[in-house]
């Protein structure tokens, strides 16, 4: 304790030095905490932001059906997401199937799950929407189209939705909404009513009238997705006799990086399905991640020159104080009493710095977004969050600044202390200044 | 116990240098007993501060043996001969050397506090000394803030912190005018008078070899002379006092 009240003797009584090693500690820890506020700040706005323009990050399958294409695959039009590439799952399974009218075939090829599943998937931690969706092949007036059966709220939570041109999303059963392609070619368009059913018409199959709600652009003119229509999923599994069960379930998570937690849970809890992401997800992950990282640099490299300024005055001063060491062995002070004397020094230093420094960050963190709206329209973060810097303090982050720049004092203190403490006392009263 | 406290015995101490060896002590013998004051003298380079430093525990000897109120110091490892540097030492400077971030009565505290005395007991303690070497007035000034001889009677007081049989000073003068080393001189006498503490001081001061009950010279490493009280006062009465310089050098 001695030891202590001399570091805060030399401490206090040479100022200025001290101020002077102290700030670099106070820079580094408050860039450290105004860095992660802003990075939790960013990465709660980016999460929300991500995942309300992005589709499900997982779908979930029957084991037995090829899902080559992934995510992009054969699970609908979410808006630009149609990538060619995303349809090699579906042309592969069209090609095999071969016969009799193509899409039928295509569809009998995918293997149900049961529709409880999405209730399970539901109940995992990290999930934000499940979307359960049963595909079919069907008939509109006579002709051939995809049929999706979906449930439309959890829909629209769990994908990008439809681009509907002209009406609304279905809302209930009996209604559907149309590929714009499929509205052309027979002529309906929103208020008309179709007759659906799951084969050519005839005496015994006269089908169930629908009302068209809306249309929607698929973004393409060919390919399945073309021949699309959407109507509710509890339609779809009376029309094909498929009580219960669906094609597939799209999974989006609460956070980009949950994917792979959430996939990997899903495929332990539920046996015979496969749950595959796409491409999009790991370039989603990678941004939050590397901004972080980026942050974290950035504040690193502040701390470390914090530290080496303060191993800097500290071996200014112990050869200013080479005398006094001297002294101080002379008189009989041990090497571990000197040791301890100035590792007291850098210690009172990091604490210090980092208490003021994480003062001043949580101020900065405080300030920050109200500055941000000048200055983030022009900055090169501006664009990349969408033109806000937000920030958000949390304890963890205050602690970890604050510890980490206790730990740089520490560790900047232990060359200069151990120097001091190998002095040779003859040696170092002989010194003159 | 034997009345010496210092025994030194063909002591020897050698630099090295690269290849070279630089003898800076050979074949010393003295002794020095309880409560005397004894002064070292010679030119520079002769091998003063290098003598002092072996008797206090600072260097050690590379031939011969020292013995210091009854410890052999050749034989103490380095926490040991710290030990006794703390306890059976005590040291005055040139240059005073007190810690320039402490206070007078703080830097009189500081051996106690290596020594693990409690507060109050080491603060009461360093009141009394510096009462003894005249500074109570001045116990919460920074050395920066005190005269040269005033620092100086700070180191006297430091020095008798943990009450060792002997003070060893490097011309403990060396820095003062000639009224403040009278006054020193006069401080160190008394002690010696009410304490029975043994001074051992290097210096080329005639007015502290007039004060030192012995004194020896060496040169180059050898004790050449040395002479008692009786010897400086007979030289004081025959020669005048100016050319005590001649009798030292
Ligand atoms: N660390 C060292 N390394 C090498 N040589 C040394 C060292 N310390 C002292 N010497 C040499 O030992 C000899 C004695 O030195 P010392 O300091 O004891 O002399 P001194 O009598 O105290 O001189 P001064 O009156 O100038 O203080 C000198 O020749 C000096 O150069
Ligand atoms: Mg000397």
């Amino acid at each position: 304790m001695s030891s202590m009240n001399m570091a805060v003797r030399s401490l206090t009584r040479r100022k200025t030095r001290t101020i002077l090693s102290i700030s670099g500690i106070i820079v580094g820890v408050t860039m450290i905490l105004v860095l992660l506020s802003l990075s939790s700040g960013t990465s709660a706005s980016t999460t929300n932001l991500l995942r309300s323009a992005v589709t499900a990050q997982i779908t979930v399958t029957n084991s037995s059906t090829p899902t080559l294409g992934g995510l992009g695959g054969f699970t609908r039009p979410s808006g630009g997401n149609f990538g060619s590439g995303g349809f090699s799952g579906g042309n592969f399974n069209f090609t095999r199937g071969g016969t009799s009218g193509g899409f039928a075939s295509f569809f009998g090829a995918s293997d149900t799950i049961p529709q409880s599943d999405s209730n399970t998937i539901e109940g995992l931690s990290g999930v934000y929407a499940v979307s359960p969706q049963l595909s079919a092949s069907g008939y509109v007036d006579n002709s051939s189209v995809l049929l999706y059966g979906i449930n439309p709220s959890s829909f629209s939570q769990a994908t990008t939705g439809l681009s509907i041109s002209n009406g609304t999303m279905i809302t209930t059963t009996g209604q559907i909404v149309l590929n714009n392609v499929i509205a052309d070619n027979l002529g309906v368009t929103v208020g008309d009513t179709v007759v659906l059913s799951n084969n050519t018409l005839s005496t015994t199959n006269t089908g169930a009238n629908y009302t068209v709600v809306g249309i929607f652009n698929a973004g393409s003119t060919f390919g399945p997705e073309s021949r699309s229509a959407y109507i509710e999923l509890s339609d779809v599994q009376s029309i094909t006799n498929k009580t219960g069960v669906v094609t597939e379930i799209d999974v989006k998570t609460t956070n980009p990086s949950l994917v792979h937690k959430v996939v990997s849970e899903i495929e332990s809890s539920l046996s015979g399905v496969t749950a595959s992401t796409g491409s999009s997800v790991a370039s989603e992950v990678s941004l939050s991640a590397s901004l972080a990282i980026f942050f974290i640099v950035i504040g690193g490299v502040a701390l470390l020159a914090g530290g080496f300024g303060v191993t800097n005055t500290m071996i200014m001063s112990i050869n200013e104080r080479t005398r006094e060491i001297g002294t101080l062995r002379a008189i009989g002070a041990q090497k571990s009493q000197v040791l301890r004397i100035f590792f007291s020094e850098s210690l009172l230093i990091g604490a210090l710095g980092a208490a003021a420094g994480a003062i001043l960050g949580i101020i900065i963190s405080l300030i920050l977004p109200y500055f941000s709206s000048s200055i983030s329209s022009s900055g090169a973060f501006g664009g990349l969050l969408g033109g806000r810097l937000a920030t958000s303090l949390v304890a963890s982050n205050i602690l970890l600044s604050m510890g980490l720049g206790v730990l740089v004092g520490v560790l900047a203190g232990i060359y200069p202390a151990l120097r001091a403490s190998r002095m040779k006392p003859e040696e170092a009263l002989r010194y003159v200044q | 116990m034997s009345s010496e406290l210092v025994q030194v015995t063909d002591l020897e101490r050698n630099y090295k240098r690269g290849k070279f060896k630089i003898a800076a002590l050979n074949a010393i013998d003295l002794t020095v007993k309880k409560g005397e004051i004894v002064g070292i003298v010679g030119p520079s380079g002769s091998g003063k501060t290098t003598l002092l430093n072996v008797i206090g525990g600072l260097g050690k000897p590379t031939g011969g043996h020292i013995a210091v109120d009854g410890e052999d110091l050749s034989e103490l490892a380095d926490k040991d001969l710290t030990h006794f540097r703390l306890h059976k030492v005590g040291f005055i400077f040139q240059f005073y050397n007190l810690i320039s971030t402490l206070s007078a009565i703080e830097n009189v505290e500081v051996p106690m506090t290596l020594a693990g005395v409690p507060k109050p007991e080491r603060e009461k303690r360093a009141r009394e000394l510096l009462a003894i070497v005249g500074m109570e007035q001045r116990m919460n000034h920074l050395p920066s803030q005190l005269s040269g001889g005033e620092q100086q009677r700070v180191a006297v007081a430091r020095a008798l912190a943990n009450r060792p049989p002997i003070i060893l000073g490097d011309e403990p003068t060396g820095d003062l005018d000639s009224k403040s080393a009278k006054k020193l001189m006069e401080l160190i006498r008394n002690l010696r008078k009410d304490t029975k503490t043994t001074f051992i001081l290097v210096t080329h001061d005639p007015i502290v070899v007039e004060g030192c009950d012995r004194v020896y010279s060496i040169r180059d490493g050898k004790i050449t002379k040395e002479f008692t009280q009786t010897d400086i006062n007979h030289f004081k009465m025959s020669q005048g006092k100016d050319s005590l310089e001649e009798l030292l050098v």
